[in-house]
Parts: structure tokens; sequence; C-alpha cells
């Protein structure tokens, strides 16, 4: 008998007429309660009614996964408050921001949070891959899911760029010319596209309006695709990667443990061509509560974080956007810098040929990669030679963003950081 | 097993959970706290102190603790000054400290109709004290100083014949007589030697105007502009001239001539549209119509307009033409007119002006006194040039030209300028080319002008 | 249904934390969505005040009833008093019309008198008078959001 007052009315609630029509299961008490909860329920029942202990491990994914959809939604959720009061109009849209910092109520927190968060989910989608890649997750038979990953990849650094420009500041202005003008390199499309991406030859009212668009409709659509395909396909290749070790063979189990006069009203289909019914590994364990309990978790701590850097650190908002006074340099968005700065030395090479190699390989590289074994483990021995390949790539880009950064100045020149104080500049 | 996990679970659960609700409620408590309240609870305690009357005292009880903001649609701009400056229409607060202080002057300007910015500058849609005042990064129009707030005026009003802003006509006239034309384009006429100025006073501040006009080169490095020896009172009102340059254009009812009559754009209209063909002013002129020295005295101001609207029918068998004026436009030459009577108006006539006068009137219009000097004295320094380090002087220059050279020199100008020592830096004053800038007509009076700058009784040539 | 008998009695530890883990909980979400609800709220509009200035009073002549169109008014002077009625008609929301008898709504043909009551028509109820008063500045001052009855009047 439960003492427990709140729980005990809960679940009073849950077995009235109305609360049964709603919660089918309610708060499980039995194995079967445990796996119905899971596979009964619309939000839940992407996921497993049992998950392999080794998938829980934090030490093994990190979260990351987890975490950028976290932010995602996070993000949604602040995005759609902010589309309350933000207007995409050239005229409007800056003097909207200074509103929110203003005069509206948590305006400047629910902005932060927005920006930071869609900062914080571009790092975290890239270490989600870095994470795939050295546990080689990607291979057979989840090559297509990593294919969707690097999609979704894309639909990510789309989404940061496309918002990026809202706020019709001089930041938000000049870092969309710049990663415009870098589109446009590429071979006979190039003009084409920044023209179908402006809307027009400059960065303007039909930009900002299509930028907007595509910020608020059309990515989050397909991210939201992306991301159900990308999760259902977790379950259908057999979860989580895993160690051989791992994937334990069937114990025995004693057969009078299983109850002969139930039928279970769930199947679970992993690959083969039989039901696996009454072969339990022990190695599994229920969702309902291992992997929900962890879930819920981790998106309390990415809650905190953010709400935290969100009270404290401030969103930038430079001057409203002036296409007669480009900043020297005029900088692109953090992720993109690696890409300036390969830019700088050659428009062609740089800005479409090695970029575009890099991606098209990343789709590729599960059907590049033969090597069956590293499944399961961090750096592998077996895949020395991916690995290393991978890290030296990731170094040189995490060198170029660097170098982007912090050791550029007016017109691209190199610039000592440690020397470089901020210069107090009259006139812009 | 279940027992443990659900322990620890509701252990971190509880933790996290009791952190999101806290930072939650201090992010809103950060975000309700406002300095503009605490100026709005000083102002009501005060109201409360100051009612006369048990109901006024309920009046001043009930006054909302709330952002106030004028919108002006017409200027883009919305002003929340208002909600820690409560008191700028309430005579009675003269003299208290700000912000709480009463706002003198404003009869002419009410806020609902102009705000603040549109005079003070700063940010007006902020609603902290440092980001209002606009002294921070990332916004380019920071509060003037009280003693710089004539450069708005400039914004509506014409710089000259404004009574309430002596000190922009001054900062105008001390432009024109410091010949800063020479070298600088300001409203499309002027010399290249130096920046465009038409956008100075958005780009630069009071401060470093200042230092410009003192030591150009110490906050413009390689700037060949010789320092200016203003007085004080000239120095700021040129710096105030200055500051009124900011390319902004009054919109729609600002701009509208109903409100602000200006009988410098009347004096323009009268000369442009050859008034003074029929009419005589100062004894000079036609004899058609009768002489307007004293029209303001003989008739009314509807009476003008009536006039300017439709001469018939205020002087029946009149043979003034219907010239069609604007409803603006008529009520500047009105406002001209009326002017006439108050004060000898130079008019700036060229069929009325000796060529000599005229070539005086066109080295004034674009600045050649900025290089070579007061009346064409010479003595503004040009580093390294071979003149002695000056630019040269013009006193003497019909000895060494003919009337037709000189006008060629000033139609193509000089652009290299010999230096005295080639190891140094060119010098960097030079002569532009004024060819497509001043007219051939113009150029023609100019060289009149500088000829008859020689003085009377030395020997021709050299 | 099967109740498994894992959960033996909570005990009074597990109570306590059972009971704050869930106000926890619920304290983080009831937070979190009156955030967004006061985000929600405007502290600002950016429509025409309910309450504004109407010029000097001087501005308007004896006997005089003038429209103030972009706040749908109208500013009765008599002598040295001030009022200022309700240009929109009760029926539906239109603009009324100035009279000689007092005011007439053109779109469905309501007929107020001066004192604003209504004397024939499908409008329900009088025009609204509102409240007048002097700002610090000499300026007449008309708030919309307090209504009066019609025989208050500011007197200057």
């Amino acid at each position: 008998m439960n003492h427990f007052l709140p729980k005990k009315i809960l679940k009073w609630a849950m077995q009235t007429r109305i609360g049964r029509s709603i919660f089918r299961v309610g708060l499980p008490e039995s194995n079967l309660e445990r796996s119905q909860a899971m596979v009964s329920s619309f939000l839940l029942h992407v996921q497993p009614a049992k998950v392999n202990r080794h998938s829980l491990k934090a030490s093994y994914t990190l979260g990351l996964g987890l975490i950028s959809l976290y932010l995602l939604l996070i993000l949604v959720g602040t995005g759609t408050l902010l589309m309350f009061y933000y207007v995409p109009s050239t005229d409007r849209a800056y003097n909207v921001m200074k509103d929110l910092q203003f005069v509206i109520s948590a305006g400047l927190v629910l902005r932060n949070m927005h920006r930071w968060a869609a900062h914080l989910m571009v790092l975290f989608v890239m270490l989600h891959m870095c994470r795939v890649f050295y546990t080689g997750a990607y291979k057979s038979p989840r090559e297509f899911n990593w294919v969707i990953g690097v999609m979704l990849f894309l639909v990510t650094l789309g989404l940061s760029f496309t918002g990026y420009l809202l706020p019709w500041d001089q930041l938000a202005f000049w870092a969309i010319t710049v990663g415009a003008n870098i589109a446009a390199y590429a071979p006979i499309i190039g003009p084409k596209l920044q023209f179908l991406l402006l809307g027009g030859h400059t960065v303007g009212q039909e930009a900002l309006t299509r930028f907007y668009a595509l910020h608020v409709i059309v990515l989050p659509a397909v991210a939201f695709l992306g991301v159900s395909i990308h999760l259902f396909r977790v379950r259908k290749d057999g979860g989580l990667s895993r160690p051989e070790e791992v994937r334990s063979s069937v114990d025995r189990i004693a057969l009078n443990e299983l109850p002969t006069n139930k039928s279970y009203g769930l199947m679970e289909l992993a690959r083969g061509t039989t039901p696996q019914v009454g072969k339990n590994p022990d190695d599994e364990v229920f969702s309902w509560p291992h992997l929900i309990f962890r879930e819920i978790i981790l998106f309390l701590l990415v809650a905190v974080v953010l709400l935290f850097l969100s009270i404290f650190w401030n969103a930038p908002l430079e001057e409203f956007a002036n296409a007669i006074h480009p900043p020297n340099p005029a900088k692109a968005p953090w992720y993109f810098l690696g890409l300036q700065e390969l830019v700088s030395y050659s428009a062609f090479w740089g800005g479409v040929v090695v970029p575009g190699l890099l991606v098209g390989l990343l789709m590729l590289l599960p059907y590049i990669d033969r090597n069956r074994h590293g499944i399961g483990r961090w750096f592998a021995r077996e895949r020395i030679v991916a690995n290393t390949l991978f890290t030296f790539c990731l170094i040189v880009a995490i060198v170029l963003t660097i170098i982007g950064s912090l050791f550029r100045g007016p017109n691209w020149s190199w610039q000592n950081p440690w020397k470089q104080q901020a210069v107090q500049t009259e006139s812009h | 097993m279940h027992k443990d996990l659900t322990r620890k679970f509701y252990g971190w659960f509880t933790f996290l959970g009791l952190l999101v609700g806290t930072l939650i409620v201090l992010g809103y408590c950060k975000d309700e706290y406002r300095e503009w309240k605490d100026y709005q609870h000083k102002y009501i305690q005060e109201e409360i102190k100051r009612a006369a009357t048990p109901e006024l005292k309920a009046v001043a009880e009930r006054i909302p603790v709330e952002i106030r903001q004028i919108i002006l649609p017409d200027l883009n701009r919305v002003d929340r000054c208002t909600s820690c400056h409560l008191a700028v229409e309430d005579p009675s607060y003269g003299g208290y400290p700000q912000p709480l202080a009463y706002h003198p002057h404003h009869a002419q300007h009410p806020f609902e109709r102009f705000g603040c910015t549109v005079c003070h500058r700063g940010q007006g849609r902020a609603t902290t004290q440092a980001d209002a005042h606009g002294h921070v990064e990332h916004w380019d129009e920071p509060m003037l100083p009280l003693k710089y707030i004539q450069a708005s005026c400039g914004k509506c009003h014409d710089n000259e014949n404004n009574p309430g802003a002596p000190d922009l006509a001054r900062g105008q006239q001390v432009f024109e007589t410091a010949g800063c034309r020479g070298c600088h384009k300001l409203s499309g006429i002027g010399g290249v030697v130096g920046p465009e100025l038409d956008k100075v006073g958005a780009r630069r501040s009071p401060e470093w105007l200042k230092k410009h006009f003192l030591s150009p080169a110490s906050v413009s490095p390689g700037s060949g502009m010789p320092p200016q020896k203003f007085g004080e009172q000239d120095l700021d009102a040129i710096i105030l001239f200055m500051l009124s340059q900011t390319g902004e254009t009054a919109p729609g009812y600002y701009a509208s001539m109903k409100v602000i009559p200006s009988a410098s754009l009347g004096k323009g209209l009268f000369q442009q549209k050859g008034c003074i063909g029929c009419h005589s002013v100062g004894g000079k002129g036609g004899v058609v119509g009768p002489a307007l020295d004293d029209v303001g005295l003989r008739r009314t101001p509807e009476w003008i307009i009536k006039h300017f609207r439709d001469p018939q029918s205020v002087t029946p068998g009149s043979v003034m033409p219907r010239f069609g004026f604007s409803e603006s436009e008529a009520r500047a030459l009105t406002e001209f007119l009326l002017h006439l009577r108050e004060q000898k108006v130079e008019l700036i006539l060229p069929t009325l002006m000796s060529p000599i006068e005229r070539g005086h009137e066109v080295f004034r219009k674009y600045g050649c006194a900025g290089c070579h000097g007061q009346d064409a004295k010479g003595g503004v320094p040009n580093p390294n040039a071979k003149t002695a380090q000056l630019v040269p002087d013009l006193i003497h220059v019909a000895d060494g030209y003919t009337k037709a050279e000189l006008k060629s020199r000033i139609q193509k100008g000089q652009r290299e300028i010999n230096s005295l020592d080639p190891k140094l830096p060119a010098p960097p004053l030079y002569m532009p080319a004024w060819g497509g800038t001043i007219s051939d007509a113009e150029i023609d009076s100019l060289v009149e002008y500088l000829f008859s700058l020689k003085p009377k009784g030395e020997d021709v040539g050299f | 249904m099967n109740h498994s008998h894992q959960d033996p009695a909570v005990s009074r530890r597990n109570f306590f934390e059972l009971t704050f883990g869930w106000c926890a909980a619920a304290f983080a979400v009831s937070a979190t969505a009156a955030g967004a609800l006061r985000f929600l709220v405007p502290n600002v509009l950016f429509e025409p005040s309910q309450q504004f200035k109407a010029g000097k009073p001087d501005d308007y002549l004896d006997g005089s009833v003038t429209f103030i169109e972009d706040q749908r008014v109208f500013i009765v002077r008599k002598g040295n008093t001030y009022r200022c009625i309700s240009a929109v008609c009760t029926h539906l929301g239109c603009t009324v019309n100035r009279t000689e008898q007092g005011y007439h709504c053109p779109c469905h043909g309501s007929v107020f008198n001066n004192e604003g009551t209504r004397t024939a028509g499908p409008a329900p109820k009088a025009l609204s008078w509102f409240l007048v008063s002097l700002s610090k500045d000499n300026r007449l001052v008309v708030d919309k959001n307090q209504r009066v009855t019609e025989e208050k009047y500011l007197v200057v």
C-alpha cells in the first residue's frame, strides 16, 4: 500500500473514467505495465520497451545526441514565444530586439536562451557526430542513419545561419553577406544559388523574409522529420551500437519463470526471422524507468546550464544594419569561420571544393569504410587509421576556426590577439 | 533494484528541479527590477507630498508605475525618456534634480509631437540611463552636450534666420568665412582635398571634432588640414554646425513649411524668380511694380499671402502674373517680405553686382579662403611645398597670368604640388579642378576679382 | 491486472523525497509556464494612447463642438466649461456625425441628442462622456479609460 498521498491521488485520477481514457496504462508498477507504458504512449513509443544496459552508459554516448535534441526542443519553445513579438521587416526587426531588452518582460532572458541554445546545438551536433565516428557506430547496419545524421547537421547549420540574420544588426547583416558570397563561389550554380537564397542581389528585405520563412517553418519541419527518422532508425537498426561482448548470447532462462497463461501483448522484433519472445538477454533493462529517468535528469541538466548562461550573459546586438559601413573585418558566424579562412586563400578551392569534398566524404563514409571491426568502443585499435585521419581533419578544422576568429584583423590580415586591445574607433 | 534507482533518480530530480525553478525565479526577479521603477516611485512620493487636497492626494496615489513612451511614426522613433523624466511638463519641478526636472522651452515643440531624441539624440527605446543616454557600445547617436543642442535645429529649420538657433547661424557663418568649402564638399559644393562633410555630424563626436579643428593631424593621421585658430565661441559654433550635418531629412509633417515658414527660403525664391525685374528693394530693381522695402508695414501677412496666390484678387488690374506658388512657397515669400522691414537685407542679386563684387561672392561661396587665406592674403601652411611651405597668396596673380590663363588654371587645378624636399612626403594641400563645379560665368567674375586684388599703384610685371 | 508486489510500503524518508521531488518538478514547470505567460503580456502598446492631449483650452471657440479624428471624440466647449463625448456609435461602432440637434450615425440611423442620449435608431446606449482634465502645462487632457456622467465638466 502506498502511503504517498500525491501518488495516491494521481493513481486515483488515472483510474477514473476520464483518466483511463487518456492514460491507458497509468503509472507502471509491473514489468508488463512498464513495457506497455512505452509502447502505448505517443511520445514514448519511438523508444523500445527495453534497452541494452550498455546503451545507458553516460561514458559511452555522453548523451550528446539527446542533448542536441533537447536543445532543439528548447529552441522551438523559445523561438515560438519570440515569434509573438518579432516582425521580419527591415524597419522593425531591430526595434523589436531593442524592445525585447528594454520593455518586454523576460524578453532578454528568452532571447539569450534562444541564442545560446543555438550556438550550443551546433556545437553538440558536431560533438555527437564525433562520438558516433569514434565509436564506429556508423558502420553496418547503421550506414544510412549516419547519412541522415549528416543531413541533420547541415539542417542545423542552415537553421543557425538563417536565424543569424533576423536581428538585422551589423553582426547579422555582414555575417550573412559574407556567407552568401561564399555560396556564390560554387561553379555555374553559385550566383544563381545566391540569387535564390537572397531573393535578390543584396541582403535586403527579400532576404530577411526568405530567411524567416526558412528559419521558422521550412527548416524546423525538415529537422523534425529528420530527427523522427533518425530515432526510428536507431530502433530499426537494433538500438545504439554496442561492442561485440555486449551483444550477448541468449542466456538460459528458467522456463518456470515464464508465465504460460499469459500472452504478452507486446512483441519485440529485432533483426532476425522469428520473434524472440522469452529470450531475454540479461543485459536488457526496461526503458521505464531506466532510460526515461536518465533522459529526464539530462533534460533538467541542460535546462539548468542554459538558464544559467541566459541569465548572466547577454547575446550580442550591434548597431542597426548599415550596408554602407562594413565592419573591418566582416566575419561569418563561428561555425563558418574556418570556411572563411579557407576562402581567404582561394575562393574556389577553399570555398567550394574543400567543403564540398568534406561533406561528400562525410556522407559516403560508412560506404567507404569497409573495416567491420571496432564498433561500440571508443578509439578502437582496429580503426587506428580511420581515427587518425578523422582526428587530423578535426584538428585542422579547429585550427582554421581559431585562426579565423582570433588571429584575423582588419582586411583579414594577421593580427596578434594578445597585443590587440579593443581599439575604440569613432567611426564605423 | 528499482527502489535504488528510484531513490537516486528522485534525489537528482528534486535537486535539479529545484535548481531550474530557482533559476527561473532568479531570472524573473532580475528582470522585474528595473531602474525606471525607482524613479517613478520617487516621483509618486513627491506628488503625494505636494498634494494640497485629499482628492489630489488620491489622484497622486493612483499614478501607475509603467513605461511611458512617445510614439512618433513619422520619425520612426519611440522615445521612452519620460519613463524616468516624469516631470518634463510640470513647471513646478523647475530646478529639481534630474531625472525629475522640468524641461523649459517646449511650447514650440510639444513632446507628444516631437519626442525627445530628435533634438537631444540618445537611444529613445532604451529604459536605463546608460543605454538611453547612448554613451554605450554599438549606439552611434549618443546624447548631445547641451551647449551643442542647436545642431539638431538644422534637421527641420534653415540654418540662418532662425531666432531660436543663433549658434547654428553663427556656425554656418564661421564655416563660410573660414573657407572650409575650398577643401570640403558640403551639399555637393566644394573642393575635393578633404572628405565630404554631409554626414560628419552622424559619424563624429563633439570631442573628436574639437580635437580635429585644433590639431587635425592628431586625430586624422596624415591629414593636410592646417590647425584652425578659432576663438572659443567660434570653435563651439563651428562644432555645432558640423554636428548639424547628419544627412537626416525630416519627413512629412516635420518638413512641412506650414510649420516652419522660412524667410531664407523666401529670399532664395525671391532671387530665383526674378521679382527684382519688376519690384525694387533698397533702390535697386524694376519700376513696373511698387518698391517692396516697407510692404511689411503697409500690408498684413494675410493680404500678402493672398496676393501671392492670386494677385488679381487683391489688386484688380495688376499685371503681376500668377506664379503658381505652393502654399509653403507663398508663406516663405511672405515671411521674407515681412522680414525685409526689420533689417536691410543684403540681396545677392547677380544682375545688380559689379563683376568684381560677383567674383568676391564666388570666392566666398567656394571657400577659396580655406587654402588661399582670408581675402586671398595667403598664410595657410602646406608642409614641404616649394612655395615657402605655404599655399600661395593670390594678391599678385594679375602679374603672373593673363585672364585666360588664370581661368584655365582654376578650371584644371593643379594636382601635383612641387616639393621642397623630395625625400619628405608630398605637400598635402593641392588645387582641385573646379571646372565642373564653378560655372563658366562664375569663373569669369572670379578672375575679375582676383585681378582686382593687386594693390593700386604697383608696377605691372615683376 | 496483475499488480506485482515489487514496491513495499514507502518509508517516511522515501515519502519526503518523493514529495519534494514532485513538488520541485511542479514548481519548475509552473515557473516556466508563468514566465512564458508573463512574457506574452505586453508592457507597452503601440496604438494611439487612450489618454491624450487635446490642445490648449483657447484653441476651442466658445460654443464649439470639435471633432478629433484620430481619437474619435468631440470636444464640447460652453463658456469656460469643457467636456468630451465619444464619437463611436454604441450600436456597431461607426463614427457619428455632428448635427444641429446632436449626433447622427450614418450607418444605421441612430440619433443622439446634445447630451448624448439616444433618441432614435438601433443604438442600445447613450454616447459615453470622458474625463477631461488640465495638464500641468495648461493643456486639455482626455482620458478615454475614465467614463463620467454627462454633468461632469472641466472648468478652466
